[in-house]
């Protein structure tokens, strides 16, 4: 038989195969870009709305600007208000920084677990099978994810320019510099992800990476709109840039320049660092020898304990950096916590009076959201050990199902305890470091208060652990997504009961603006143990999920 | 099973559905301690499936299971004293060094033999003082094979553990089960790699889709197959269509191929009847013999005519 010479694939499958790993990206994280997007978008829609519903008459909207103008309380928490008695200054104010903060978050979740995490489970050898290098899979993943920053800025400017059309009264091209600000914050953390997934050596020290420099932005703008000598802080923060975009009020388009920058740089950079890396490495120097350390290796507590430790020990760090920063400023902005809307505001949040204590009870509200995603974050952890079979060779040995949990709950129980400790002596530490005054144990109280929300959150977890095991991540993210949203959104807007009864942080105490309700803690902490004993039982009666 | 000798396992009536899919169905199996029993069958026959089962890793929809008298699926960790799991999946704890591996899975199954895990160490040639993330998919399932190896286990359960392996240190693996075998341990294994069962397993099962279709020794299951015999004739090839037993005939320059199972004396009269001049007669192989077995699926897929290209 005369041989042929085969045709070798044509140009389209060549291309079909050589985008793999690019539409993957996109298959994995289009249904998370379409909710946010969502939530962006209603986020806006609501606050644009509710405003028109709060402040009837102009008299009222001018005091809410005398009052919200210049407070720096307001500013350091949400960024600083502008043209409060228009309806679209007060949408800008009071849905940036919350979309801004989630956009970033989702952002470099997304894309460290999108780049470093597919690339740690070995899938990319697995798809591209020679069709392309390291570089090539990471310029596919960040184009990937460029896609799914389209739509959630897609989705949010729909929203906006509907929005903006009916009830703020501005023009399309304002409501998508509007949208585009608001998703400016994920984008820049998309890059920012996708540049620590190169540094780093695994998924997790990547997210960590760039979780500190999210919480070094945050602090630095945050510092920079309190404290009125150091306002030039502000540009070296990340998140400072987006909010300098101004939108609706005084717009600063130049702003774009480091955001874009950064952001297309970043990109590059990881393309670059991946093309000089082997697959699995890093970058940063990362030692792949050692003497043995055989402390904390005795037993399924001990090693699960060492097995945490980098995140316990993380989390201690932010939670204590995050208390010293806001007792440091807790004073200045206390102060300006004066007339009537700002309390309102501020006591709808559930702190009463003025001064550093009223302050600090709000800002733990917002503190307790980062020590419930720390619960999540613990949960997730135990079950990709379990899904990605490595509680295995547990399992399979002398130690029960119930040891393996219980000691990854003990862990994390323990790990949020000692956070909500370091909180509250840190923010203590930075009060007295101003030289106001507030009670040692009343704050220590009002950190142990945080625990109640975390505690449900991981008790929602186990649940779904053990009844619905794929669900686990996103019912936590879920309690703790929508708690969030309604608390925050409360504080400038009345809801009705039904709805804030939903929320986990409505029913905590604005400690130590006001006394810790330990009753309803209890409460809340009942519920999550609850929870957790029901997902226990599944746990035991169900199958091991591997793979 | 009569008398009061105990197996090593015992598996009555094990079913596992998964919807309506039986991934194993009904499956009676009995391993004497001290035997080494191959455990093989074609992808997604059930195999790994049995395993987690008997591990009380997974729940039994029916049947039971049981190890030394324990039940896997009431008292896992009672039963899992006794043993000792690889899998084929060698996913390790990236950030521990493979000695502090060696050590935290010693420390959690409780006994290990040190002195003998140093020489496992040497025989496998693995650097213990390299992180996990640095380690090949071989070196890491190297990790499992000594962990599992120097818990001296009355039971070594392994799922494919040479997925991976260089032929060298399938050659290590070899020596170590034999080692295994020889103090007294009982070794299930499940494997692809037939040669490797032929040179370690008394026994064999044989599982497709879900049901045990073969067990016994290799020499019963030789016994049942057929020979393949190649006989060269100096003058025409006789007609053997009649013949009872005798399948596959193909006549190519004289020399006549076939197989033959059953009594093969008719066959013999025949070709002694018409002047063979050259015969050979070899067992199967256990590969031929798995091919056959695989091969005869109730519902083959259609042959797919290859493409050229
Ligand atoms: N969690 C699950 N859900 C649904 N079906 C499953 C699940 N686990 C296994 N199966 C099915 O059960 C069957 C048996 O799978 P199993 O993994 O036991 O095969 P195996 O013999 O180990 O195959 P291999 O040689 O490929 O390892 C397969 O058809 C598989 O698709
Ligand atoms: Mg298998």
């Amino acid at each position: 038989m005369q041989a042929e010479l085969a045709p070798g694939p044509p140009a389209w499958a060549r291309l079909i195969a050589r985008t793999v790993i690019a539409r993957r990206t996109v298959r994995k994280s289009v249904r998370s870009a379409v909710l946010w997007g969502y939530v962006f978008g209603i986020t806006v829609v609501s606050s644009a709305v509710s405003y028109a519903g709060i402040y009837k008459t102009a008299a009222e909207r001018r005091q809410l600007e005398v009052a919200f103008g210049h407070n720096l309380a307001a500013g350091a928490l949400f960024g600083p208000a502008r043209q409060l008695q228009d309806v679209a200054g007060f949408t800008v104010f009071k849905s940036s920084m919350t979309v801004m903060v989630i956009g970033a978050v989702w952002g470099l979740l997304t894309s460290t677990r999108l780049l470093r995490g597919e690339e740690d489970a070995g899938r990319w050898e697995l798809l591209a099978s020679g069709e392309t290098d390291l570089a090539g899979a990471a310029t596919q993943g960040l184009c990937g994810l460029a896609v799914a920053a389209c739509v959630v800025w897609a989705l949010t400017a729909v929203a906006v320019v509907a929005v903006g059309r009916w009830s703020l009264h501005v023009g399309a091209p304002a409501a998508v510099y509007f949208a585009t600000a608001l998703t400016a914050g994920a984008a820049l953390f998309l890059g920012f992800g996708a540049l620590t997934s190169q540094l780093a050596a695994s998924r997790r020290q990547a997210a960590s990476y760039a979780g500190v420099v999210l919480g070094v932005s945050y602090g630095l703008r945050m510092v920079g709109d309190a404290v009125s000598g150091l306002h030039w802080l502000v540009w070296l923060s990340p998140l400072g840039w987006v909010e300098q975009l101004r939108p609706l009020t005084a717009p600063q388009p130049w702003a774009f320049a480091p955001i874009v920058g950064a952001t297309l740089l970043s990109a590059w950079a990881a393309v670059c660092l991946a093309g000089r890396r082997d697959v699995g490495g890093s970058t940063l120097a990362d030692r792949s020898s050692r003497v043995p350390r055989l402390g904390l290796l005795s037993g399924p507590l001990a090693f699960t304990l060492r097995l945490a430790r980098p995140a316990v020990t993380w989390w201690a760090c932010v939670l204590a950096a995050s208390g010293v920063l806001l007792g440091t400023v807790a004073k200045a902005s206390g102060t300006t916590i004066v007339g009537s809307s700002v309390r309102q505001v501020f006591s709808r949040l559930g702190a009463t009076g003025s001064g550093a204590a009223a302050f600090l009870g709000v800002a733990f509200v917002i503190l307790a959201m980062v020590v419930a995603f720390q619960a999540v974050a613990h949960v997730a952890t135990a079950r990709r050990e379990e899904v990605e079979g490595r509680a295995l060779h547990l399992l399979a040995g002398p130690v029960s199902r119930s040891g393996w949990f219980g000691a990854w709950l003990a862990v994390a129980t323990g790990s949020l305890v000692l956070s909500c400790l370091v909180a509250g002596a840190a923010s203590w530490a930075g009060v007295a470091l101003q030289g106001a005054r507030a009670g040692f144990w009343s704050v220590m109280a009002a950190g142990v208060n945080m625990l109640a929300p975390s505690i449900f959150v991981m008790g929602a977890g186990t649940l779904a652990f053990g009844v619905l095991p794929r669900a686990t991540v996103p019912v936590m993210y879920a309690v703790l997504g929508w708690s969030a949203l309604v608390d925050l959104v409360a504080g400038f807007t009345p809801q009705s009961h039904w709805v804030l009864d939903t929320s986990l942080f409505h029913h905590m105490a604005a400690a130590p603006a006001v006394g810790v309700d330990w009753k309803a803690d209890g409460i809340v902490v009942g519920a999550g143990v609850l929870m957790a004993l029901v997902g226990w039982r599944g746990l035991l009666r169900r199958d091991l999920q591997l793979g | 099973m009569t008398g009061t000798s105990l197996s090593a396992v015992h598996i009555e009536g094990l079913s596992k559905f998964y919807g309506d899919v039986g991934a194993l169905v009904d499956l009676d199996l009995d391993v004497a301690p001290g035997e080494v029993v191959g455990y093989l069958g074609p992808n997604g026959a059930g195999k790994t499936t049995t395993i987690r089962l008997l591990l009380g890793l997974a729940r039994a929809t029916a049947g039971r299971a049981e190890v030394f008298g324990v039940d896997c699926q009431r008292r896992p960790v009672e039963a899992h004293r006794r043993l000792a799991f690889v899998p084929g999946e060698a996913n390790l704890w990236p950030e521990l060094t493979g000695a502090e591996t060696l050590h935290v899975l010693g420390q959690v199954h409780g006994r290990v033999d040190e002195a003998y895990r140093n020489r496992l160490v040497e025989r496998f040639d693995l650097d213990t003082s390299k992180k996990v993330r640095a380690y090949s998919k071989g070196n890491r399932q190297k990790v499992l094979l000594v962990a599992a190896l120097t818990t001296r286990a009355d039971l070594l359960v392994l799922d494919e553990p040479t997925s991976g392996l260089d032929p060298l240190m399938e050659q290590a693996f070899r020596a170590s089960v034999a080692e295994a075998r020889d103090r007294g341990q009982t070794i299930f294994l499940s494997s692809h790699v037939l040669s490797e069962v032929e040179a370690l397993c008394d026994r064999v099962a044989i599982l497709r889709q879900g049901r045990l279709v073969e067990s016994g020794t290799l020499d019963q299951m030789r016994r049942l197959s057929a020979v393949s015999v190649e006989a060269r004739f100096a003058g025409r090839v006789p007609d053997l269509s009649g013949l009872e037993g005798v399948d596959g005939a193909v006549v190519e320059g004289g020399v006549l191929r076939a197989s033959v199972s059953g009594r093969i004396e008719p066959f013999l009269a025949v070709i002694a009847q018409a002047g063979v001049s050259r015969l050979v007669v070899r067992e199967p192989s256990l590969e031929e013999l798995f091919l056959a077995l695989y091969g005869e699926s109730p519902q083959q897929p259609e042959a797919v005519p290859a493409s050229a290209g």
